[in-house]
């Protein structure tokens, strides 16, 4: 891949990033999240196309115009999210598209397709029943069918996008055997992982990317996770949204001690302080909104405790929200917002119980109470009467605060709270969360761009694997701290 | 397949034949057989196009509107074959129509076939002059008395289509397109399987085959009436239902509808063997797909937890 540029309304994720890969070769792609592996892995893989640069396969220059395309060149990608059927087989579910033929045109020799399908995943160490449904397995069961299918497309370049996320050590081994094995046969493997032990077991060259370019291609055998850690980062924190550090933290708000939950969280214990800022740093799958999801009694809360000012929230969302926490989702538009409805719709209708408690709604009152609402956050908008799906991100997301603080929250998630939103809005919001712990309230931040965390939060967690893995102070809150936790690696 | 459906179909069985005095009669079970047949026809290319997670609406009005078609022609003194393939032409267009809007311009299964409902049960009046279509010639009343090894015409075609169709979807392409265009349309896409064509061609197969249908209802009743079928897609769907096949993910089970089709033909054949007012058998059905439904997910439950345990270990 020679010179790539990729472009999104806001956003450029590929600057001239070139890529080359030899035949039986694995090559690691690393980044931090929104460093460009996605869009250049989609990119190879005729999912989106590159508004600059070229591919070549074997030297020759080639179009992907489709999925199909790219397949038939020999490219197969496994993708982080499944592309499983649920309610089909296994042996379906890998040979789908590709059935073996049978006598009659249109048939399928299944006898053929079982045979092949179980030596596949023999081939991974899975002895699993190819007639089993795909949604009866568990997840790393799952991520093993996934390969199993990239394996038999007798693929030339082999896209692995984190396979070992889910997968015990024993599997892990299986699957580096065959990467080995695949590598003798002339494969040329593309293997994002954030794992960088992994480098050293099977990786030949390694290329980092930041901010939609390449830093640097080298060869494994020279890199110290140190010094990958520290190109990955690359960049001087950026100062324009400082935040005025809270020193006198008040009373607990969020007390958290031990917390299980059926969504696999274990064991995670913290704590917020009225005015304070927290971090909740991790990963992508590393289970900072599973976290949110138990601390809100979303997801079943299987042992430990959550209290809330005081309170033990124990029974679930409405509770929870009653008990004043506030979730800012990370997906405003779905989770967020009422997007057909105007802006007082919107920032009342988590405060109907407290302005309205007869259950008789006064639209006059209501316009009063959005109208403040508008103002304390600036919040642009003509008028509240505006549809909120007309509102730029950042105002859509002060709406959602602003229900927030018309429902008298005292302790706030804020999921991803500036993904997706431009520079000057993104100061806009931390000023808000400023004001908000200002005023006495507790803030948990969940966050995968580490200058912000770094820049805003007056503490983090960072997770790893569903658990808190460290505690950062103030003093100790750096990006390298961050990944040295987040990654796996000591 | 849903085993609630299965366990309940057995318990109306005894109960009606322990209770009722001529159910248990090979009269009364070939008779339930025959009533069955064209709500069969409906409802396997239901289950189809359920497992897309669609819907067609217009399945009851089409068959309606074919139905007049056919003994129109009949009258006409057209030959049978000629009045069956107008019947399934018809069918086939509205299933295309469906098909186009829902695929084409991904209007909700809902909408577009809510109108092509309107639409068919429209041209039905318009066809018929909103009277029955008597008349009918010989031909078809003569097929359809037919009785091979004394088993009624109509439950030789429901068979009939039942194991092609099943046969169509465990061997050959179709089963596992069709489920993956429920269950996950971009894998599908994404193995360069052109899903579109699959997609429109189950909604094809719902209108072709609730045409032919035509030809079991119209040969039942000797005559075509243009409101014949009027809501025959809700019983489909509640047979569907009550099988086992769900809306989401491309679950679905051929053999589930069968038993949701038969338990709800024992049920109707049943309560009028018990001589229970027709109003009360009309409610009957939407006990019986909540009853069904309860015990499969009370079962499902009962799985669930005995799993449980074995994971948090």
């Amino acid at each position: 891949m020679r010179g790539i540029s990729k472009s999104f309304p806001g956003v450029r994720a590929l600057d001239g990033v070139s890529l080359s890969v030899d035949a039986g070769e694995v090559h690691f792609l690393l980044g931090q999240n929104g460093a460009g592996k996605s869009t250049l892995i989609r990119i190879l893989y005729g999912a989106h196309h590159p508004d600059a640069g070229e591919i070549l396969l074997n030297g020759e220059k080639v179009r992907l115009a489709s999925p199909a395309d790219a397949r038939a060149l020999g490219i197969a990608v496994i993708f982080q999210e499944f592309s499983l059927v649920p309610y089909l087989d296994l042996a379906q579910n890998i040979f789908l598209g590709r059935e073996p033929r049978g006598l009659l045109p249109g048939t399928i020799d299944h006898r053929k397709m079982h045979a092949e399908a179980r030596r596949l995943l023999g081939s991974l160490g899975m002895d699993l029943d190819t007639h089993a449904l795909a949604h009866e397995l568990g997840v790393a069961q799952q991520q093993v069918v996934e390969i199993a299918k990239a394996l038999s497309q007798n693929a030339r370049i082999l896209v692995m996008d984190e396979p070992t996320a889910a997968l015990s050590d024993h599997e892990i081994d299986r699957l580096f055997t065959q990467i080995q094995a695949l590598k003798a046969s002339g494969v040329a493997v593309i293997y994002i992982s954030h794992r960088l032990q992994e480098i050293a077991a099977i990786g030949d060259r390694i290329t980092v990317l930041r901010d939609g370019r390449k830093v640097t291609t080298m060869a494994a055998a020279d890199a110290k996770p140190a010094d990958l850690v520290h190109l990955m980062i690359g960049r001087q924190v950026d100062t324009t949204y400082r935040h005025q550090f809270c020193d006198q933290p008040g009373a607990v708000v969020l007390d958290v001690q031990k917390l299980e939950a059926a969504n696999g969280i274990s064991g995670a214990t913290l704590s917020i302080r009225a005015g304070e800022v927290v971090g909740l740093a991790g990963l992508v799958g590393a289970g900072r909104s599973e976290l949110a999801r138990a601390i809100f009694g979303a997801d079943r809360v299987t042992g430990g405790t959550v209290r809330l000012n005081g309170r033990a929230l124990d029974a679930g969302p409405v509770r929870a929200v009653r008990s004043g926490a506030a979730l800012v989702p990370e997906n405003r538009q779905t989770e967020g917002l009422a997007l057909m409805r105007s802006v007082q719709d919107n920032v009342l209708v988590a405060g109907m119980r407290k302005w309205f408690p007869s259950g008789w709604y006064c639209a006059r009152a209501a316009a009063t109470i959005a109208s403040d609402v508008v103002a304390r956050l600036s919040i642009a908008t003509p008028s509240v009467a505006r549809v909120t799906r007309f509102l730029s991100g950042g105002n859509q997301q002060k709406v959602v605060i602003g229900k927030w603080l018309t429902a008298g929250s005292t302790f706030f998630v804020f999921d991803e709270p500036t993904r997706g939103i431009d520079v000057g809005a993104k100061a806009e919001i931390y000023g808000v969360i400023n004001r908000l712990v200002a005023d006495g309230a507790a803030v948990l931040m969940i966050s995968s761009e580490l200058p912000e965390v770094v820049a805003v939060c007056d503490r983090a967690y960072v997770m790893r694997d569903k658990r808190i893995v460290g505690e950062l102070q103030r003093s100790e809150l750096s990006e390298a701290n961050i990944l040295r936790l987040a990654m796996h690696h000591e | 397949m849903n085993k609630g459906a299965a366990y309940l179909l057995a318990i109306l069985v005894v109960v009606f034949a322990v209770f009722g005095s001529g159910f248990a009669t090979t009269a009364n079970i070939l008779n339930i057989g025959v009533q069955s047949s064209v709500l069969l026809l409906l409802a396997l290319p239901m289950t189809l196009v359920i497992m897309t997670e669609g819907l067609d609406l217009s399945m009851g009005a089409v068959l309606s509107l074919s139905g007049v078609v056919m003994a129109t022609m009949l009258m006409n003194e057209h030959r049978l074959p000629v009045a069956v393939g107008a019947a399934v032409g018809v069918g086939l267009a509205f299933g295309l129509a469906n098909g186009l809007l829902v695929v084409a311009l991904g209007l909700p299964p809902f909408v577009a076939t809510l109108g092509t409902l309107g639409i068919a049960q429209g041209l039905a009046l318009l066809v018929s002059g909103g009277q029955s279509v008597v008349g009918i010639g010989d031909a078809l009343p003569a097929l359809y008395g037919r009785e091979p090894l004394d088993v009624p015409f109509a439950i030789w075609v429901a068979v009939a289509a039942f194991v092609i169709l099943r046969l169509a979807l465990s061997k050959t392409r179709l089963g596992p397109y069709v489920s993956a265009i429920g269950g996950n349309r971009e894998a599908l896409v994404l193995a360069g399987v052109r899903a579109n064509v699959y997609h429109v061609g189950v909604y094809v197969l719902a209108g072709a085959m609730a045409g032919f249908a035509a030809l079991l209802l119209t040969g039942r009743m000797s005559a075509g009436h243009p409101t014949a079928a009027i809501g025959m897609e809700f019983d489909a769907v509640a047979a569907v239902i009550v099988g086992g096949t769900t809306f989401e993910r491309g679950k679905g089970s051929l053999w589930g509808t069968l038993v949701g089709v038969l338990t709800i033909g024992v049920l109707k054949n049943g309560l009028n063997v018990l001589e229970v007012s027709s109003s009360l058998q009309v409610a009957s059905i939407g006990v019986l797909v909540i009853v069904a439904l309860a015990i499969d997910s009370m079962l499902q439950a009962l799985k669930q937890r005995r799993h449980t345990p074995a994971r948090a270990a």
